[in-house]
């Protein structure tokens, strides 16, 4: 399962309501204990897709390996990437499964009308075939 | 020698290191080198045919090596090598 603390999630939030009605990207990191994944820090990336962002979101390699590096100089781990699905349910697309890997978590938050609505997160096979839900948490306020 | 950082979830099967120093002249050789010593990580990182999965991005330095002489691009000691994910997606 993976928990996110209100820090975390309410960065999260923000990010994806500000960026709507394109999709937003970033990173979670915290730690790891046996099947517990707890966030305590997300951080912000920017969406390069060079198309249309509505319905679509780019991570650049570079910008993950610097979330990778604030981790590793923080004592925490890169758990996982989080993305928005403005009006859109937080289902794992054919295009988020074709373009993920199986390594992380993987959170959609839906963004309904500019606000929250609900969020889901994923773990996707090495295929990139199937992706199996995952339980989440956040501080519900 | 070279160092190796682990992404978090692959750790399980390079005995739980964050990071390994390894020889090789080259990325290839740095790679094989880190498979050999953690066969279990090979099938996580490369496909049935031996190339690179898709979605796995070889980072030498700063330099994402696609960009250099690939798994040509020669390593130094001292030098860092970083395994990134690709990344993306969207609603539809």
């Amino acid at each position: 399962m993976i928990d996110i603390n209100k820090q975390a999630w309410d960065l999260m939030v923000a990010h994806a309501e500000k960026t709507f009605p394109n999709e937003c990207c970033g990173a979670m990191l915290g730690t790891i204990d046996g099947d517990v994944k707890s966030v305590t820090k997300a951080v912000a990336i920017e969406n390069s897709y060079t198309g249309e962002q509505g319905a679509r979101y780019e991570l650049r390699p570079e910008d993950l390996l610097e979330a990778d590096r604030q981790a590793r100089a923080n004592g925490m781990d890169l758990i996982g990437i989080f993305h928005s699905h403005p009006d859109c349910d937080a289902y794992f697309s054919k295009t988020d499964l074709e373009n993920s890997c199986p390594w992380y978590s993987f959170v959609v938050l839906s963004i309904k009308s500019g606000k929250f609505d609900h969020a889901n997160s994923f773990l996707p096979n090495a295929d990139q075939t199937a992706a199996d839900k995952e339980d989440l948490t956040w501080p519900k306020s | 020698m070279a160092k190796v950082l682990i992404p978090t979830p692959l750790r399980q099967f390079a005995d739980k290191k964050d990071s390994v120093e390894l020889d090789g002249a080259t990325v290839a050789e740095v790679m094989t080198a880190l498979t050999a010593q953690f066969p279990t990580l090979r099938k996580q990182l490369f496909t049935d045919e031996g190339k690179l999965r898709s979605f796995v991005n070889v980072y030498l330095n700063d330099e994402d090596i696609r960009y250099l002489q690939k798994d040509a691009t020669a390593v130094k000691a001292g030098d860092t090598l970083s395994i990134v994910p690709s990344i993306a997606g969207g609603a539809q």
